[in-house]
This record gives structure tokens, sequence and C-alpha cells, in this order.
């Protein structure tokens, strides 16, 4: 039974992979005979490699690429570090979700509204008469498409911070940071020493897969590029996606060449940040153990609470706002602090095609999560069982290749097939690509679930199904209701697939709001990228509302528990 | 696994001995009509103009209740994907009931559907509402390409500059009077980025005022093997992008995406001139909130490089009757005024004045006009632009 759904795993979510990969290779290699290219050659990867500033391009790649990467896990490891295990925690939890749930395309249009020259923040730095402070002048000019992508990096890691820490609880949880401490604190080792010398070494390697994502994302994001990125030059994957995009058709092997390229660099990058990993355990390991430091620096990080994650939180909570104010505005001059003129012309524009467009993506969306959720989880408990694993880089492939040339080849396969099947084909795209988060949602809590709570059900009488229903679900199901809400918003999110397989003939309010974005009225924009975050984020809410029931509901039952056996007790000693 | 790449390998080598374009009988107008009823036609075209959604959902209601044709707008952000779409369909062998029934092109795209042979046609002379096209328009070229009948006019592109007449009284109104203006407000004056449609245009449109030899733009030029040429032709070009650049917005390090965002920072007053290929597009933005009521638009001396966008139909389209009624729909006197309404779209119409003068509906008058370059002047400008301004 176990081995039928990991075949099927297997078979749904990587066998699409492979005319994937053949459709990208051969392109690249001249070999489209379509188009009269029926010889083998590697002129395409000259054309690459001659494009003036490829160089240049590349090298923006990586910096914000992998500069958001290396921000996101600083800032996600700082924040964790002040704020796990106090009374601030839950505040901080609860407000993780709103950022996540905010789809990129949302986050990157609400980002370039507040900080463009002509954005909100600058007109309320102007209305303040402190526009003429030094400095202000270059960080207005250098947010929004600056030639070094500060602004995208940025904001890449602001957006990437929230994903890594919540993909962190899972695992922090499991390895019971509490316990850590008391024990490190025994020792002599202070809060700093204890997360860098004891958890650190733990949480990392747990953390591979989404700090994987993060970095293969960063590298070869198109759609946050194209609003907040360089344009003289643009990033690699930018480039890339105009080439795909170029009406001459002849230059189509240029494109899968320069596809294939991104994919390596991707690759390399990955390895680099393995390697660096490896690297830094292997040569801090005397370091690690040498225990506690003899001298103590008793005073805590003199940085108020709210420092650290404030961005994180202020960003949405304008983000939101303005978008709202925005899709309601009519008129709204620079440097008008709010609309001269409101309408809700656009919204009732608007209205007739809204039912549509999200029940067609909520019926997407649950169709590919509920699916992945089944898959992923036969996988894990077959690892579990068998010791046999999904390897990390089959995982990987969906999550670093370029979706673009991935869906290319798999284009082609589906045309073979006779028939006009886009629904089918558009929710097993959104199935390749939800699959791989929802497992990374969930590998942390397999991974850290103590089998031994399994053997002693066992040995208690429960069969396999009722330990798994009563113990194991209760342990993981936190997990299992984050990544479903996670595996919603990215199958809501998914541009590319629904485009693509689905002919057109299928919309979502994503290909609406990317259709809809290229003509750039930011009332329309606000209004889809409005409604493209309220999606998410409610099941989001869902998701964090449902576990802390359950949590709550089942203290509840311990605590009457416990009182019913104390008040029993005491009557035995008033008794007694 | 092995009938995957079997299958694959097969479609892809298949591709190699298929006759593209399909010949049917020429039917009668009423058959078609006929066997149109009831069919549903994707039209893919550009999404990004609420203006234009409005006005193909209201085509979509006319067509259902006076055809009983389903018009499905498939928005695209860019029509390439949709040229993609059709060569990945023509590779797998899928010559019936392919996905797009209509596509609104012209230019590059046009020229790489025809050439690849992803059209169906020649289909114009066939539709009644032909009579009524504007023969004088250069409807038969389509970027120096000829249409050969595979695509039908639907309306008129010129490209025209849009200022405010409260901050900018007395245009440039050529590219020298514009280079003054940029020294006269340094950081005022851009262009979108090319290879952007309007970016190009704009250098297109430099080029034949600059050059010395501008019938030379009308012959093919092939930028590799005549070096000594293209260097000639277009050394103006270049010497005045370099004067032009370091006085531009942003110093000309960086450019607006497209013409929306020359719309957007000309309301922003961070330029003084907006860029666009819609000769009414000014008062379309000002009814739509986007400009102060004193916007206008208007042309260079030398006029506007113009230029047709056409209607075409895939080889392998499943609706052929139905994208046929549509297109002839579209081209109707009745669809053709609503579209040339500056309230509505403000695209100028394909038809002769007169005919449209008997629905009712005003003519305008266009701007003078320049004809496109040979589409291959077009790649080499734009990848000479790159190496020397891309970074």
């Amino acid at each position: 039974m176990i081995h039928l759904f990991f075949i099927f795993a297997l078979l749904l979510c990587f066998l699409p992979l492979l005319p994937g990969m053949v459709g990208l290779l051969l392109p690249s290699l001249s070999w489209i005979p379509t188009l009269g290219f029926d010889s083998v050659s590697i002129s395409a990867f000259y054309d690459v490699a001659t494009w003036p500033n490829l160089s240049a391009s590349i090298a923006l790649s990586l910096s914000t690429g992998l500069g958001s990467t290396v921000l996101a896990l600083f800032f996600t490891y700082t924040i964790l570090k002040r704020y796990w295990g106090t009374s601030r925690w839950l505040k901080l939890e609860r407000t993780l979700s709103p950022m996540l749930a905010m789809p990129h395309v949302a986050f990157a249009i609400g980002f370039s509204l507040l900080f463009s020259p002509t954005g909100w923040v600058f007109r309320l730095i102007g209305a303040l008469g402190i526009s003429d402070v030094a400095g202000i002048d270059l960080i207005q000019n250098n947010l929004i498409q600056d030639n070094y992508g500060i602004g995208l990096m940025l904001a890449l890691a602001i957006k990437e911070t929230p994903f890594l820490i919540i993909m962190s609880i899972p695992i922090l949880k499991q390895l019971n940071v509490e316990q850590l401490s008391k024990v490190s604190a025994s020792l002599g080792y202070s809060h700093l020493e204890t997360w860098r010398k004891v958890i650190i070494p733990q949480w990392l390697p747990k953390l591979r897969l989404p700090l994987f994502a993060v970095a293969a994302y960063g590298l070869s994001v198109v759609d946050i590029a194209l609003i907040l990125g360089p344009t003289r030059p643009a990033t690699l994957s930018v480039l890339v996606w105009q080439w795909f995009n170029d009406p001459d058709l002849q230059q189509l092997p240029r494109a899968a060449a320069g596809a294939s390229l991104l994919l390596f660099i991707t690759a390399a990058s990955l390895g680099l940040i393995r390697l660096v990993e490896w690297l830094s355990f292997k040569h801090q390991r005397g370091w690690i153990t040498k225990g506690a430091k003899a001298v103590k620096n008793a005073k805590r990080n003199p940085i108020r609470h709210l420092a650290l994650y404030s961005p994180f939180i202020a960003i949405p909570v304008l983000i939101v706002p303005l978008l709202f104010v925005w899709s309601f505005a009519h008129r709204w001059r620079f440097p008008d602090l709010l609309p001269s003129r409101y309408s809700e012309r656009f919204w009732l524009q608007e209205l007739p095609t809204l039912t549509d467009l999200i029940s067609t993506s909520l019926l997407l969306a649950f169709v590919s999560s509920a699916l992945a959720l089944i898959l992923v989880i036969a996988c894990l408990e077959y690892r579990q069982k068998f010791q046999r694993a999904l390897p990390a880089w089959l995982i990987a492939i969906p999550l670093v290749t370029p979706q673009l040339s991935l869906l290319f080849g798999i284009q082609i396969v589906t045309y073979i097939i006779p028939g006009q099947h886009y629904w089918l084909w558009v929710s097993w795209s959104h199935l390749i690509f939800v699959f791989p988060y929802m497992y990374l949602a969930l590998d942390g809590a397999w991974r850290s679930y103590d089998v031994r709570l399994d053997q002693c059900s066992r040995s208690l009488g429960l069969t396999a199904w009722q330990t798994w229903w009563r113990v194991k679900r209760a342990q993981v199901q936190p997990a299992i209701i984050f990544g479903l809400a996670i595996g919603i918003s990215v199958s809501l999110a998914q541009y590319l697939p629904t485009q693509m397989l689905g002919a057109g003939r299928i919309s979502t309010l994503t290909t609406e709001a990317v259709a809809l974005a290229s003509g750039q009225d930011r009332r329309v924009m606000a209004i889809y990228g409005l409604l493209q975050g309220i999606l998410p984020f409610i099941f989001f809410t869902l998701a964090i509302v449902a576990n802390r029931l359950s949590y709550r509901w089942r203290h509840y039952r311990q605590y009457s528990l416990q009182n019913t056996h104390i008040s029993n007790k005491s009557k035995e000693y008033t008794h007694g | 696994m092995k009938k995957t790449f079997l299958g694959l390998a097969l479609a892809l080598a298949s591709g190699l001995s298929t006759a593209a374009v399909s010949n049917e009988p020429e039917q009668n107008w009423d058959e078609i009509v006929k066997q149109a009823n009831g069919q549903t036609v994707y039209f893919n075209a550009w999404g990004g103009s609420q203006e234009i959604n409005d006005y193909v959902r209201w085509a979509g209601r006319q067509l259902q209740s006076q055809y009983g044709i389903s018009l499905k707008h498939v928005k695209v952000a860019d029509i390439a994907e949709t040229t993609q779409r059709l060569l990945a369909e023509k590779a797998a062998g899928k010559h019936q009931g392919g996905s797009v029934d209509l596509v609104w092109i012209n230019g590059e795209n046009f020229r790489s559907m025809k050439h690849s042979n992803l059209l169906y046609g020649p289909f114009t002379q066939q539709l009644p509402n032909w009579q009524y096209v504007d023969t004088r328009l250069p409807i038969d070229e389509d970027f120096t390409e000829p249409t050969a009948g595979l695509e039908a006019p639907w309306g008129v592109g010129q490209l025209v500059f849009i200022h405010d007449k409260e901050t900018l009284n007395n245009p440039p109104k050529n590219f020298a009077e514009l280079l003054s203006l940029a020294r006269a407000f340094p950081g005022k004056v851009s262009y979108p980025q090319p290879p952007e449609f309007h970016g190009s245009s704009f250098l297109k449109a430099a080029l034949l005022e600059l050059t010395d030899e501008p019938d030379s733009l009308y012959t093919a030029i092939d930028s590799q093997t005549q070096r000594q040429r293209f260097e000639q032709v277009t050394a103006p070009l270049w010497h005045y992008l370099d004067q032009l650049h370091p006085v531009a917005w942003q110093q000309g390090k960086r450019f607006p995406s497209g013409t929306s965002e020359t719309i957007q920072l000309l309301d922003d007053q961070q330029l003084l001139l907006a860029i666009t290929f819609n000769p009414n597009a000014a008062n379309a933005a000002i009814e739509n909130g986007n400009l102060v009521d004193t916007a206008q638009t208007y042309a260079f001396e030398q006029g506007a490089l113009s230029n047709i966008h056409f209607l075409a139909i895939p080889w392998n389209a499943q609706a052929k009757e139905g994208a046929l009624v549509t297109i002839n729909f579209l081209m109707s006197p009745e669809a053709q005024a609503r579209k040339a309404d500056a309230k509505i779209w403000g695209d100028p119409s394909v038809l002769k004045p007169e005919s449209l003068a008997n629905s009712g509906a005003q003519g305008f008058s266009l701007f003078k006009s320049i004809p496109e370059p040979h589409p291959s002047w077009l790649t080499a400008i734009e990848l000479e632009w790159q190496k020397r301004y891309g970074s």
C-alpha cells in the first residue's frame, strides 16, 4: 500500500521533470527540427557567452540571490535567538502569517508603491519637510530598480525571513530548546553561547532544504525582479525571460541555453552553500566543543525589543492599507499624501469576473494541495519505515529549475496527447510545484519525530493505524496544517504553469494580476494585489486558529484530567 | 518513460515534414456564419489595458447576441507567449484542435508566425466588411512584411508624445529640440528602455530624423555582414544618445519600463513628456484619472511613426468560422466607431471615414505618418543599444 503511494508520488511529481529537462537541453543544443535547427551545435551557448554585460547580469543574480538568502538567514537567526521561548513569541508567531501569506507579486507591488522615488514613504518625507536631510536623496533614488539590486535584495530578504522562521518552528520544537538551554546554562553557557554552539549546529542542517529553496528562488525569480530589480543590466533570470519572449523564434536556442546556464549557476550556488556549511562546521568543531567561556557578559543585548522584527510587521501593515487606498483612488498625483478624487469604478469593472477567478483559483489550490499532502505523508512514512528517502536533489529539482524552461518541455508532451485536457495539466503542474514546498514544510516534523513513541504505543496494544492517528498525528498536526496553508498559497501564486499548460484558458487571480500588471495601472494592480494577498492570508489565519484551538483543547483536557485526579486525591485525604 | 521519449522525439521530428498552411475551399459567408453559431473563440490578446479589456468584453456580448459566438479573452502579458505556444503545438504535430483561435499581432510577431507557417489564410478578402477598409492606409504591409491576406487590420498605432500644457506649453517639435529641452531641464526627459516596443520605436523615429540615409532603413540589413553600412547609417543616432543620456532622467542610468510608466512619471512630474502609440492616449488617460486635464498628445514635425495592428487566425485553430465572424464583426463600422471613441479606447479606425460617418461616429484625423522601417533594423538597433548602453 505505502509502496504504491511512494511510486505514485514519484510518477506524479517527478516523472514530468524528465521531458521537461529534455525539452530544455535539446533546444539549448540547437536541436529544434521544426524551426530548421536539425544539427546539434553549441552556437547558442556562444551567443549567450558573447551577450554584452552577461557577467554583470550573472554577478547581479548572485549578489541579490545569495545576498538575500544570507540576510534572511541572519534575520531568522537573530529573531529566533531573541524571542524563542519568550512571552513575545506567540505574538510574533501570529504576525508572521500575513507576511508569509502575501504573494510575492503583491508584496513587490506594495513595496514599490511605498519606496519608489514617488512612493508613499517619500511623499510622507516630503510632507514632513525633511526631504532635504542628507542621505534621503540617495535612498530615494536607490531602492527601486537601482543598479546594484539593493532594493531587490532587501525585498527578497524581508519576504523570505518569515518563511525561514516558520520552517524553523517545528525544528526548534523538536530540538526542545528549553531543555537544551537549561542544560547549557547549568554548564555555564550564556544565552548567546547556547544558541551559537548548541542550537545552530542542530538547527541549520535541518533547515538546509528550505534554505536551498530560498536561495534558488532568489537566483531565478522573474516577477519580483521585473518590478523591483535593476534593468541595466537586468539579473540573469530576467534576461533569460526576455530571450524566451523574443518573438524571433530563431533565437529560441539562445533562450534555452540561457536557461541551462541559469540552472547551472543555481546548482553551483547551492553546492557552494552546502560547502560553506560543511567547512564551517568542520573547522569550528573545536570551538563548538570547547565549552563555555570563562568570563560572562551578563548584560543582555541592549537593542530594544520592537526593533528586531518591526520591519517584518511594518511593511505589510503599511502595504495592505496602501493597496486598499490605491484601489479606490481615481486621481492621486505626486506628491499628494492622499488621493484627490476617489472612485469605486475600478472595483465595479472587475467585480463580474472576480467570482469566477476566485473559485478557479481555490479549486486548483485545494486539489493540488490535498493530493500533495497525501503523497508527501506517504513519502515521509515510507522513509521512516524503509529508511529510503526521496533524495534531496530530487526534491530540489522543481524548486531550483527555472519554471520557464521545465514547462516548455512538459508543454510539448501535453500536445502529443490528443484532446483538450487543460484542467488536468494545470492541476498536475501545480502539484509538481506544491509537492516540494509541502515536503519541506513537513520534513522537519517527521525527521524529529521520536520513533520510540510509536514503539511504545504499539507495545501498549494500539494498531499501526491507531498509533498513527492517535499518537503521531497529534505530534505532527501543526506541521500538517501549516503545510496545507503553504501548499495552498504556493498553488495560488503559480503563474507560468497555469498560463502555459492551461493555454491561457484557465484564468486565476494570479494570471489576471500579472496580465494586468503589464499595463501598470496602479489602481487595478492594487485590486489584484489585495485579492491575491487576502486568499492565502485567510488560509494561514485558519491554520493558526486551528492549531491554537487544538492545542488549547489538548491542554484543557489534560488540565481537567489532572484536576479530577487532584480533587480525587484531596478527597482521599479528607476521608483518610 | 521510453514511450514519452519516443513520443517527444517523433513529435519534434514530425514537425519537419508538415505543410503548414491549410488550403480549404472558399466557403459561402452565410455557411460560415451558420457554422460559427455556438462556437467558442479563444482570443489571445495583450491584457494590460483596462480600456481594451472592457472593449473586448463589450464585443463578446455583441457577438453572443448577434451570432451566438462565445468570445473568451485570453489575456497575455506579451503576445510572444502565444507565438511560443503555437510553435510548441506545431512541434508536437498538433495540426488540429489548437488552443488559440484568434490573435492580436503585428510587426515582429507577425513576421515570425508567417515565416514559421503558423497562420491560416489568406482569408481577408472573403470578409463582408472588407469593403469598408480604408485602402489608403498601408494595410497590406506590416513593418514592410507583406500581409498576404493572413491578417486583417484592426486599428492604427502612431508614435506620439504627451505633454501637460500647464508645465510645458511649447513642447519640442523634433529630436534636436528634445535634446535642448533635456539640457535646459536635466533629468526630465527619457524614453522606455529598448527592447521594449515603445523604446525601440523611439530609437527608430530618432534615427529616421537624424540619419543622412533614411531610405536605407526600408531595405533589410544584416548587422553582421553589413557592419559598415549599419555604422554609417546609425552613427548620428548613437552620437545623439551619447549627448542625451547624461541629461536624461536618472542621468540615463535607468529608463522607464514602458509607455504606462512614462505616463505615470509625467503625472508624477518626474518627466515632461510621455510616449505612446495611441494618438488618443491622453484623453483616455484623463478619463481614467491618470493624467491632468491639461495633458494632450502631439506628434513631431517629421510626423508620427505609424503602423497597423492586425487580427490573425492560427493554422490549427479549432473555431476558424467563429474567428472569421469575430474578425468581421470587429471590422464593422459599429465596432470600429466604438473603438475610436476616446472615452472607451480611442484607437483610430481602419475604415474609410465615410463608412464610419454612416454609423454616426465622429472620425478624427490622424497625424502625418511615417511608415515603419524594415524589421531587421529593429533587431540590429536593439542589439547595438544593448551593447552600448546595456549597463
